[in-house]
């Protein structure tokens, strides 16, 4: 069994992993991950904290597999209280089997040494049936922590039969973006192009990701945090231009004004992640028929960068006695086409697992889109997504200075580009903090 | 009948101000609990708008097997039972430090004094590493145990058979030959009811509204009180979006409960704040 060291030091020698090394007075998993004997005949019981409504996948599950049962107990979702409660279960050496964890949080729970090394289990070989980005949010140092789940593609929500009302071409740059919010404004008297969530830092990130910036990434031992390069400052200007012109809605994604913005089309379009069609049906039903999907704007003509806005994995916690058998059904679960097709009238999001459209329900023609295959657009963009992008194991307060700072800025004090800048020194020093070695790039 | 002054009026304008703060919540709760998901956001918050209170009342109670009634029946036990045994444990706790001599006794109540500054979140932690020593964590006792604690009540309690409960009495009790423990169950919390009655429903509504403990004493979300299982539902409205109103609607029906105890207990309530305060 290798030891957090042994991880820490293989982190260290590969740029690719991010260091999680140096530990400081980490309080670590109180009990390591060990392979029991399975009684003949026997039935294994398997522990899964989540708060996706999953039951009816692991009902499936636990009817096809007699000899290994799922238990789903329903957790609050992450920094609701889910994370919390599985960093005290470890520490109190009596954690669930499987847990739900965001691919953002793995860093922060291998800094604990709170997943299992799934590659001793054999994890490696099942990689050819996963999205390549995603997968590798659970490799650290060359090993496999997660099994991934789902993520968020981003794209286009907007509302086509206002763009014919006030013949606006769908714009396919950023330049473009600006310009239609501008005629939008004019000849729609006030309707805006897309929200702008001013506390939401996650899918502030979708655009310096898209850009090519790398807000953290690993020299060694050494996270480098990144906030200020030229693609972050190139992403910051343009938001703080559409900002300063009143071009953009700046309410948060998940406020009644935002639902009420959709449903009267005062807000005409959203770029969001794939999961937000939910939001968009199920909160404003009567905009039915009237939604397209195209991709997001681009900075070069003809590319087609992407990114990304959410994602989760299924991870093994440290500790448990049945390591194999979880990993057997935290693939099948992500992969099976039975489990992904309830999973996916669960809502859960865009599945991490390669799959064939055509073969699948997100592969249909929906009315609610007006007959598209939005989930065509989707899946390039999955397909697009940077996979270098990487996550400190801050993430949680290091991405609540960059949203306090960017509350600020829509709130009419200083620009974006100042808020990353300040928030950079604040998250070097989160990091420090940790225990970790950090700096500003 | 005598015409009202004007300081009268301003105070009761004041008051009626106060009320309004107070009750505009309560109200806007009480409208978006009849409205469907879309009406919540796309309708005027303040009034009605095609009003559905039974649907959506049944579609709370029925979702996912019908666990919405398993968390009231979960959080009624929780609070219920557990301010009845902190209301008895306070009592006799309050009751000795008040009138029996012995040493340690002030040391005792300091200690108990710092419990009341103590946040109860802060200790949580600590409590689950302990309860799963000894395995109690994700059981009814994970929850329960740690909630017939209450420092505040000893403290009223103390305060109160101070002043209540005179010495010559107790007296002449024991001189007629009861024992202690019949001293304290038909006399003593008889003449301390009124204490008895605020510190029950304090500490009813504390462990009514407390989060962080059944957070992290338990996963089974069978087992869990309305608190936690409406934030289980919240956060799963990115995925389901008709969840907000059953969050909405289930927070309604989680306060009946609590302004039923109110309504019904606030005149000892009243008579119980005030006449410990004042010492003869």
């Amino acid at each position: 069994m290798p030891t957090r060291r042994t991880i820490l030091a293989a982190a260290a020698a590969s740029a690719a992993a991010p260091a999680l090394a140096a530990c400081g007075e980490q309080a670590g998993a109180a009990r390591m991950t060990r392979q029991a004997r399975r009684p003949p005949g026997g039935r294994v019981n398997l522990v899964f904290w989540t708060w996706v409504p999953l039951q009816k996948a692991v009902a499936l599950w636990n009817r096809t597999h007699p000899d290994i049962h799922v238990t789903v107990q329903t957790v609050p979702a992450n920094t609701s209280g889910g994370y919390q409660k599985m960093h005290a279960a470890l520490k109190a050496g009596d954690p669930p089997d499987l847990a739900q964890i965001e691919y953002y949080a793995l860093p922060e729970f291998m800094l604990v040494r709170g997943l299992t090394d799934l590659t001793a289990y054999g994890a490696d070989r099942l990689k050819k049936h996963y999205v390549d980005w995603q997968w590798q949010q659970g490799v650290f140092a060359g090993r496999t922590y997660a099994m991934p789940q789902g993520s968020g593609p981003m794209g286009f929500f907007y509302r086509a039969d206002l763009y014919d009302k006030w013949d606006l071409e769908v714009p396919r740059t950023w330049d473009e973006f600006r310009q239609a919010a501008r005629t939008m404004r004019k000849r729609s008297g006030g309707s805006c192009i897309t929200a702008f969530p001013p506390v939401n830092a996650q899918w502030f990130a979708a655009f310096p990701w898209q850009r090519g910036a790398h807000w953290v990434r690993t020299e060694g031992d050494t996270w480098v945090v990144d906030l200020a390069s030229e693609e972050s400052r190139q992403v910051a200007d343009f938001w703080d231009g559409m900002i300063r012109d009143k071009l953009v809605a700046t309410v948060q994604d998940s406020q009644s004004s935002f639902f009420k913005g959709l449903q009267t089309g005062q807000i005409a379009g959203m770029l969001g992640a794939q999961w937000q069609d939910a939001l968009i049906r199920g909160n404003a039903p009567g905009t039915k028929g009237k939604w397209r999907v195209a991709e997001l704007p681009q900075w070069e003509r003809g590319e087609h960068a992407s990114s990304n806005w959410g994602g989760s994995s299924t991870a093994i916690l440290q500790g448990t006695r049945h390591p194999a058998e979880a990993l057997k059904f935290a693939h099948w679960l992500n992969t099976d086409p039975a489990s992904i097709k309830l999973l996916v009238e669960a809502g859960y999001g865009w599945p991490s697992a390669k799959l064939d459209l055509k073969d699948s329900p997100l592969g249909k023609p929906d009315p609610f889109f007006g007959g598209q295959v939005y989930n065509e657009v989707f899946q390039v963009s999955d397909r697009n997504v940077d996979t270098s992008w990487r996550f400190s194991p801050t993430t949680t307060q290091s991405y609540a200075h960059i949203q306090d700072n960017i509350g600020r800025v829509v709130a009419g004090h200083g620009t974006i580009q100042d808020a990353l800048r300040d928030a950079q020194t604040k998250f070097v020093d989160d990091l420090k903090a940790k225990g970790l070695d950090a700096r500003s790039a | 009948m005598r015409t009202p002054r004007p300081g009268r009026i301003l105070l009761v304008a004041f008051l009626a101000l106060a009320a309004g703060y107070f009750l505009l919540p309560v109200y806007w709760l009480i409208i978006a609990a009849t409205k469907s998901n879309e009406d919540l956001y796309g309708s005027f918050g303040l009034w009605f708008d095609n009003p559905r209170l039974w649907h959506n009342l049944s579609q709370i109670f029925t979702y996912n097997g019908h666990i919405y009634p398993r968390w009231a029946l979960n959080s009624l036990f929780y609070a219920g039972a557990g301010a009845v045994l902190a209301t008895l444990l306070s009592a006799a706790a309050g009751f000795a430090l008040a009138k029996y001599r012995f040493r340690g006794r002030e040391a005792v109540f300091k200690c108990v004094l710092a419990g009341v500054l103590l946040p109860s979140t802060a200790l949580a932690l600590p409590l689950y590493l302990l309860f799963n020593k000894i395995g109690l964590t994700n059981t009814y006792w994970g929850v329960l145990i740690p909630s017939i604690v209450s420092p505040f009540g000893v403290y009223l309690c103390r305060i109160y058979a101070e002043s209540a409960i005179s010495d010559n009495l107790l007296e002449a009790a024991r001189v007629d030959g009861a024992g202690e423990e019949r001293i304290f169950f038909t006399l003593v919390l008889r003449l301390m009811s009124p204490a008895l009655v605020t510190v029950f429903l304090f500490q009813f509504v504390h462990i009514w509204n407390n989060y962080f403990l059944p957070l992290v004493m338990l996963s089974d979300d069978r087992k869990y009180p309305i608190t936690l299982g409406l934030v289980t539902w919240k956060e799963a409205a990115d995925r389901a979006p008709e969840l907000t109103q059953y969050t909405v609607g289930g927070a309604f029906v989680s306060v009946i409960p609590l302004a039923v105890a109110m309504l019904v207990l606030q005149r000892y309530w009243r008579t119980g704040l005030t006449e410990g305060s004042v010492k003869e």
